[in-house]
């Protein structure tokens, strides 16, 4: 009797690590694929072409003005997407916890829309609809069309906090005489700061790695993504290789330093 | 800091069909320590939050020493409110939140933690400034709580059941803090509760309220003694009840005629001859004997079962069907408590006749 469960359990982690090797396999091979292509002094990028290992795509990258520039355009639109998104989010999120069920729910699905729409969709019609002021694509343009359904997201997440706040604390600085703009800036305020944090990453991931909204609105002027896209038709180097190295190892590091962060956030506030 | 008084005129609360609070009249007076008694939703939560300005009253004024509140927000009123769950603000360290009031009207910082460290003195809490309010007990909770609500100078202080989430002990040790910080600060406290015991301890005047009706306001001897009405005869206290009908009143005593004959007892409010009555005795005025001694009513009880709640021994017995309970101080010489048949005597003065009324529909 327990030698069949034994053996039955033993053939059942046989499985499982199987399956395991597969889909971490399946996760991550491309990416060995790619950083590997990219000390390859073959191109286009290639593994199985191998013309001996060199680091001579980062020079090249290190050369490449329109690559170099689209990284600064997407660190700014990022920015400015932040800037714009988490005011707007907060906003929202604050409306709809204060409104009554109905009028909520209603609200609840305009607001979130966005995020179910297909992003071409939200692209085209942020060019359209801003062209009638006159306003053409570009930067500008490219942090609204991007916030249209970043916004969305942030304030999801801010709802996500405030469904968690005690009301009783908000009462409590009211009645110890605070105006509401005291008890938004002193209690709320103070008591959102970790979901602001989340949302201003995820905001900041969302911006950057947007091709499909950003390649309606950006116009004459390139981001990262839309200039590796267009490359794309025209044959692609290595280089590109690098900027998903480079990219892997920002991540990551970025994520360690992010958990980091949050495990200190808790550690101070372990009622929050 | 100096109390005020606390008028309500004809205050009511209504939630759509439902009336929380029924037209209420009642003045507390500047300085008083007074509470509000009754069981889970007799409205005594409402009317704390119309008092505090979380609510406005469908009906009526509220007057806080002389000036009409009615309409002002919380912030706005002399009031300072503790909350049930306390609401210490987590993210800042104690004497943060003793200060908070002060900050919000633009006190210095210096000037802040000075008030805050001597309110933490006034609450015993010297030295705790710089804690987070995790890091205490509950007990210092309660404290910083009160010290945070005593920094505005509030004229009344206004406490929602504040001590219930305390361990017994604690809860005890509370109640004469409570009432020392009123004696001193001299601010006008009003305390909802539940809890009888804290109500008669602490209170100069207690209001027991049913169903959005304050039913009596007195002192706690009065409530006790003399309640207005049968719920409040049985919310307050414990007692034994005999049903009977009245059969004349006179002097102030009525003869009530039960299953067991006829009964001397104090005639209640609203009591007339022929109506349905219940008579109240308190369990600590039953006397025990082995042979009635003939001075008053007597009611001859099967021995059940003995209680020891320590400072004093309840004993349970059988009249013939009608259950009633004996209160023995726990002298160690009650080794005659369980003989099997007791005669439990009632003197007429210890005895208080009530219309049978809204309790017999109740029950």
């Amino acid at each position: 009797m327990s030698s069949t469960a034994s053996s039955s359990s033993s053939a059942s982690r046989v499985v499982l690590s199987v399956y395991m090797a597969l889909f971490f396999g399946y996760l991550f091979l491309p990416l060995i694929l790619m950083v590997a292509a990219g000390f390859n002094s073959y191109s286009p990028p290639s593994v199985t072409q191998w013309q001996g290992f060199s680091l001579r795509w980062f020079s090249e990258l290190a050369a490449d003005e329109r690559i170099l520039q689209g990284i600064v355009n997407s660190v700014i639109v990022a920015t400015g997407v932040i800037a714009v998104s988490l005011p707007l989010g907060l906003s929202g999120a604050l409306l709809l916890s204060r409104l009554d069920a109905r009028t909520g729910s209603l609200l609840y699905g305009v607001l979130v829309s966005p995020v179910l729409t297909p992003g071409i969709i939200l692209g085209i019609s942020t060019l359209i609809f801003w062209r009638q002021v006159d306003v053409g694509g570009g930067l500008g343009l490219t942090v609204m069309a991007q916030s249209t359904f970043i916004a969305a997201y942030c304030m999801l997440m801010f709802m996500a906090r405030l469904q968690r706040q005690d009301t009783s604390l908000e009462e409590a600085a009211l009645d110890l005489g605070a105006t509401h703009l005291q008890v938004f800036r002193r209690i709320t305020l103070p008591f959102l700061r970790p979901a602001m944090l989340s949302a201003a990453v995820i905001a900041f991931l969302q911006s950057i790695e947007n091709y499909n909204t950003t390649v309606f609105s950006i116009g004459a002027s390139h981001t990262l993504v839309t200039e590796i896209g267009s490359r794309m038709r025209f044959g692609l180097t290595p280089v590109v290789n690098i900027i998903g190295l480079l990219f892997v190892v920002t991540t990551v590091v970025v994520a360690v330093l992010y958990v980091l962060l949050r495990q200190r956030e808790r550690a101070r506030t372990p009622a929050g | 800091m100096r109390g005020k008084s606390v008028s309500l005129d004809s205050v009511s609360m209504r939630f759509g069909d439902f009336t929380a609070v029924q037209p209420t009249t009642l003045t507390i007076q500047a300085g008083e320590f007074f509470s509000i008694l009754g069981p889970s939703g007799c409205g005594k939560t409402t009317l704390l939050r119309m008092i505090s300005g979380f609510m406005t009253p469908t009906g009526g004024t509220i007057r806080i020493g002389d000036a009409d509140v009615t309409a002002l927000g919380p912030n706005r009123r002399p009031t300072a409110l503790i909350f049930q769950n306390l609401a210490l603000f987590p993210l800042m360290p104690v004497w943060e939140n003793v200060a908070f009031g002060l900050e919000v009207r633009g006190v210095s910082k210096r000037q802040r933690r000075e008030k805050a460290e001597e309110l933490l003195a006034l609450v015993a809490l010297d030295g705790q400034g710089d804690k987070l309010p995790t890091a205490l007990s509950g007990g210092q909770r309660q404290r910083v709580a009160i010290a945070r609500a005593l920094a505005v100078e509030p004229a009344v202080l206004l406490l929602d059941e504040p001590l219930s989430a305390l361990d017994l002990k604690l809860r005890q040790h509370m109640r004469t803090e409570l009432k020392e910080i009123q004696r001193k600060t001299g601010v006008t406290f009003l305390y909802i509760t539940h809890d009888q015991g804290e109500a008669l301890t602490m209170s100069d005047r207690v209001a027991v309220m049913r169903s959005g009706i304050v039913e009596q306001v007195g002192r706690g001897d009065d409530i006790y003694d003399n309640p207005a009405t049968s719920f409040v005869a049985s919310f307050v206290g414990e007692s034994n009840r005999l049903s009977g009908t009245v059969e004349a009143i006179s002097g102030g005593q009525a003869s009530i005629a039960t299953r067991f004959g006829t009964l001397q007892a104090r005639c209640g409010a609203g009591l007339t001859a022929g109506e349905k009555a219940i008579v109240f005795i308190r369990p600590e005025r039953t006397r025990l004997q082995d042979t009635p001694d003939g001075s008053g009513f007597a009611l001859r009880g099967t021995f059940l079962r003995r209680d020891l709640e320590g400072p004093f021994v309840n004993l349970f017995f059988d009249c013939q069907g009608l259950p009633v309970t004996v209160h023995v101080t726990n002298d160690s010489r009650h080794a005659s408590d369980s003989a099997a048949e007791r005669w439990l005597c009632i003197a007429p003065e210890d005895a208080l006749a009530l219309p049978a009324g809204a309790l017999a529909r109740d029950e």
